[in-house]
């Protein structure tokens, strides 16, 4: 029985969007978290990241198929380094801008990307050429999205500035270019990209109708008729968004453990 | 049973809030109507933020909780008076938007809101939150804190005159938690109504105090290092307010009470060698994070735990 052949649009859209590697799958979040504070870092980091999966997606598909899979993470490995290098060497070498010191220990570091690792094994080495092209290529984009957004977020809110240029913002929060404010912009923007597929393609997401309000359309005797089903699972869940049972045994161990009544009660 | 768990929460953020009004007075006594704009705006960015999230969220946002209002309100608290205001509207926006509504509200939440937007603060705006020159009258030490005296490792010799002041809470520091015998009445109404919770504040401020005794940051008694140490900065108002979360607070006395323990050592060990004036509130994190390991604690059968 063959495997149902995805589409390229199917491919794109599943890459860099529903199975985000960054923010769904949390793949490569080292060099994002620590590296990523501004978005000429943040720049820079999504072409060496792209530029590396691409090619290795490619040479994974085209030639790995049939190398055993202790031997072809060893290959990825090699791949990344002979890319990352040149670059590295180019841009220290040729740039008249220095790179700063956090660049020079987390650019080297996307050659063993886990990005690019996760990819290969399981979409290149197991598809054809061409939509392996076309998931590195997803890949690239969703990463190099939120690379850049993050990047840019955490610049103007933790720095006041844009790509170096001053904004003059009444206030900067500092906590923004840290790591853990990164992670906290990460929660966030997986929310957002989680909510936003799930309303936009509910057939490729799993509980889609949990995480999205829609409205489907229910048969009745004169046509259809759109109905909010997920109205009671709002209301639901408003209901329930306090732990009842949690309260209840909390005060009945407080009256039981501190019965100052001398047990009065029982009798 | 929703209007049940209500009437509970109410009860609970109702307590902590009738509670506030002591310090909240006595920071309207000492610095006038800053202290009212700082609390002003910090519980009105808490309550516009729940509102919007619950909003976004569409889910009913219930006022009555008075949860959001108890959030704004500590962190107010644990402000320096005459604060830029956006610090405490930025402090109150994340404990609600990033460490209350993504767990799902007050008593689902994992760590104190208040706690972790206070602690946000410290990290993004530290100059700001250990300024307490704003002074207003004469105080114990002029415009230092205590914890800033304490940091630095001073010698110190106590008179009457100045163990009044500090006790009273007249001495530069956080608006609302520098008065020991103020809080020593929020514990008395805790007792009352929650006697349970003050277990933890008991370990808390039992390991405090000894830690204090042992290792003291100034060169004083062990007596004067122990009444420096818990009338600085928040420690008693987090021991009173955070230790004794309801949602935080693992079940079972001697988990309370280790809870707390766990707590103050956290506690003291940052004061002795952090990089924060006042770590309070991380160490409240930390504690939170730690409670969640007691549920994995297994309790022989007629024990502690269920």
């Amino acid at each position: 029985m063959s495997e149902k052949i995805p589409s390229a649009k199917e491919v794109l859209i599943k890459g860099s969007f529903i199975h985000n590697p960054i923010l769904i799958q949390c793949a490569g979040l080292c060099p994002v978290v620590a590296a990523a504070a501004s978005l000429k870092n943040a720049a820079l980091l999504a072409a060496a990241v792209s530029i590396t999966t691409l090619i290795t997606c490619i040479i994974a598909s085209a030639l790995l198929k049939k190398v055993q899979r202790w031997i072809r993470m060893g290959i990825y490995l090699i791949i990344g380094i002979s890319i990352i290098c040149p670059v590295l060497f180019l841009l220290e070498t040729r740039s008249e801008a220095e790179l700063p010191l956090v660049m020079k220990i987390y650019l080297p570091l996307i050659a063993v990307n886990s990005v690019t690792a996760v990819h290969c094994e399981q979409f290149s080495v197991r598809n054809p050429v061409k939509l392996a092209f076309y998931d590195s290529v997803a890949v690239s984009i969703g990463s190099s999205a939120v690379l850049l957004i993050c990047g840019a977020i955490r610049e103007i809110i933790g720095y006041s500035s844009i790509a170096g240029h001053e904004l003059k913002l009444h206030a900067t929060i500092r906590g923004a270019a840290l790591p853990f404010g990164c992670f906290i912009i990460l929660g966030f923007l997986a929310a957002i990209l989680k909510w936003i597929s799930a309303y936009r393609y509910p057939s490729l997401v799993p509980d889609s109708e949990a995480i999205v309000r829609t409205k489907p359309k229910k048969e009745d005797g004169e046509g259809t008729v759109e109905v909010d089903v997920f109205d009671e699972f709002w209301n639901e869940s408003s209901k329930t968004d306090l732990a009842a049972d949690e309260y209840d045994e909390l005060f009945d161990s407080l009256d039981n453990i501190f019965d100052f009544n001398g047990g009065e009660d029982e009798k | 049973m929703a209007e049940n768990k209500n009437y509970k929460s109410t009860q609970v953020f109702g307590d902590y809030l009738i509670m506030l009004i002591a310090p909240f007075a006595l920071s309207f006594i000492y610095y006038g109507s800053s202290a009212v704009y700082v609390t002003a705006a910090s519980i009105a960015t808490a309550v516009i933020c729940d509102a919007a999230a619950s909003a976004v969220l569409r889910k009913r946002f219930r006022l009555k909780n008075l949860d959001s209002i108890f959030t704004g309100a500590a962190i107010a608290m644990m402000m320096p008076a005459g604060i830029a205001l956006y610090v405490p509207v930025i402090a109150a926006a994340f404990a609600v938007l990033v460490a209350k509504v993504p767990f799902g509200g007050g008593i689902n939440a994992p760590f104190v809101p208040a706690a972790a937007g206070f602690a946000f603060s410290c990290v993004c705006f530290k100059e700001k939150i250990f300024d307490y020159s704003f002074v207003t009258g004469a105080k114990f030490l002029g415009s230092s804190s205590i914890a800033s005296m304490l940091a630095k490792g001073n010698s110190v010799h106590l008179n009457s005159g100045d163990l009044i002041d500090i006790l009273c809470g007249n001495s530069a520091g956080p608006m609302g938690t520098g008065c020991i015998l103020i809080l020593a009445g929020c514990c008395a109404y805790l007792f009352v109504k929650r006697r349970k919770a003050l277990l933890s504040t008991l370990g808390f401020v039992g390991v405090c105090a000894a830690f204090a005794f042992l290792f003291p940051r100034v060169n004083a008694s062990g007596l004067t290092s122990v009444i420096l140490e818990l009338s600085s900065g928040s420690l008693m108002f987090a021991a009173v307010f955070f230790m004794t979360d309801f949602s935080t607070m693992p079940q079972g006395s001697l988990f309370g009470i280790l809870y707390g323990a766990v707590g103050g050592l956290i506690c003291m060990l940052m004061r002795l060698s952090g990089a924060y004036e006042e770590p309070i509130c991380f160490a409240v994190l930390l504690a939170n994070a730690f409670a969640r390991l007691l549920e994995y604690v297994p309790v022989r059968k007629g024990g502690d735990r269920k």
